[in-house]
């Protein structure tokens, strides 16, 4: 469906999947350790419900921002085998847009606001 | 697996079921994770303290529930639009309907209040969504997944009216097999001891023997099952509540009609137990009873102005009341 769409129509990213491939940034993880990332990342504001976090999973998958790593158990955890993803170049790719996408819209709204809160 | 160590086995347990509302190719795809996600999270949220963690944590997967069913089954169909496999999307949402009317009506019951007689904690015109799990005896399976426990004294309970079973009444439960109730002076002696009952109200200037003094005084407003308990489970001036039966009263205690005139009510016909108050408007009782196209109008008008904003999301608590020793 989305196999061939450049970069960029795939933007702006929902606050959902935007966090979720920042979680992946660094390193490949599980459902939950997703959801922890992503609560940590916001302070608590985004709290992903299962349905959502593997809603998006799929069609990142789909999208091909992130694949599917292998199943092993997290050693934090117990022996329980879980499923890891890791982002795709084009994930990289697409996260860092958006970063970029953001830092701007930031950029104007700090020059237009910054006569008002001081 | 570690699930007898989570307090939340039971919950995760229902999610396990509720999951069938998702499409069968994406609870097929990650509805093992997600369990397992539910089982982790729990997990961690039982190691730090507060029950209200956990309360929340369970209404905002239900949120999302609610959220994701509904998307995927959309895009299940909209995917599905473009295969020649129409009709099993037709079936697949009766399959989603079928479980959101489980959840409402085998969980809960939406059920409104029409009449004053647990005003104090329960107003006419409170909307309640009564939990229908509690007291359902789900069976020796059962019993280690859902959430259950007897009726105790002190319950807040609704249950079928037995006079006129399509009516459901709410009242606190007074007597359980086996005990001894009389009123005097108002007050219930329970098993030979005097009750200390916060949550009554006594609003009565005119005293009334039998309601004030039961089961003494001789009584015309009972009914048939009313004089039937008065004839065959009175003894030495006492009711003795005979097995698989309860005895209720209402808070309002001048102004009730409950077991003192009605007779016993049967085990069987206990619905659950009040959850919370989802809404509470101010109208007159018949309004209540009937859905009329003069009360929606009513509502629309004054949704704003009577509705009772403070009421809303109220838990009617059960409250056991204090025995006191040495009843005259």
């Amino acid at each position: 469906m989305t196999k061939h769409r450049l970069p960029r129509e795939l933007l702006p990213l929902t606050p959902p999947v935007f966090h979720i491939l920042l979680a992946l940034a660094e390193e490949e993880r599980h459902g939950y350790g997703i959801m922890q990332d992503v609560s940590r990342q916001t302070d608590g504001a985004l709290q992903l419900g299962p349905g959502t976090l593997y809603g998006c999973l799929k069609r990142m998958l789909a999208a091909q921002l992130v694949e599917e790593s292998d199943e092993r158990p997290d050693p934090a955890l117990d022996d329980e085998r879980r499923r890891y993803y890791r982002m795709t170049a084009l994930g990289k790719r697409i996260v860092r847009a958006e970063a970029q996408r953001l830092a701007g819209a930031v950029t104007v709204a700090m020059a237009r606001l910054a006569g008002e809160s001081a | 697996m570690t699930s007898e160590s989570n307090p939340m086995g039971g919950f995760c347990r229902l999610y396990s079921v509720l999951l069938y509302a998702y499409p069968p190719e994406f609870r097929r795809q990650y509805g093992r994770s997600m369990e397992q996600l539910l089982r982790d999270r729990c997990r961690d949220l039982a190691r730090r303290p507060g029950g209200l963690t956990l309360l929340r944590f369970a209404g905002q997967v239900m949120a999302d529930w609610l959220r994701t069913t509904v998307r995927e089954r959309a895009a299940a169909i909209w995917s599905a639009g473009r295969k020649p496999a129409k009709r099993s999307s037709v079936t697949e949402w009766a399959g989603t309907f079928l479980i959101y009317l489980f959840a409402t009506t085998t969980l809960v019951q939406a059920y409104v209040i029409p009449t004053g007689s647990m005003e104090g904690n329960l107003l006419i015109g409170d909307h309640i969504l009564v939990d229908r799990m509690v007291f359902a005896d789900p069976g020796p399976w059962g019993r280690h997944i859902l959430p259950y426990r007897q009726v105790e004294r002190g319950d807040i309970v609704a249950f079928l009216y037995p006079e006129d079973l399509r009516q459901t009444y709410v009242k606190r439960i007074i007597g359980l097999p086996g005990d001894r109730i009389r009123l005097h002076n108002g007050q219930v002696v329970r098993n030979g001891r005097r009750l200390v009952e916060p949550y009554v109200q006594h609003i009565a200037i005119q005293p009334d023997p039998y309601r004030d003094d039961f089961p003494l005084a001789p009584e015309a407003l009972t009914t048939p099952r009313g004089r039937d308990m008065l004839q065959h489970h009175v003894r030495n001036g006492e009711v003795i509540v005979p097995a698989g039966m309860l005895f209720a009263l209402g808070d309002n205690r001048d102004n009730s009609a409950d077991s003192r005139y009605w007779g016993f009510v049967p085990r069987e016909y206990v619905v659950g137990k009040p959850l919370l108050v989802y809404w509470s408007y101010d109208a007159p009782t018949a309004e209540l009873q009937e859905l009329t196209l003069d009360h929606v109008i009513d509502v629309a008008e004054h949704f704003l102005t009577r509705t009772r904003w403070k009421r809303s999301f109220l838990v009617p608590r059960s409250q056991p009341a204090e025995e006191v020793g040495g009843a005259r």
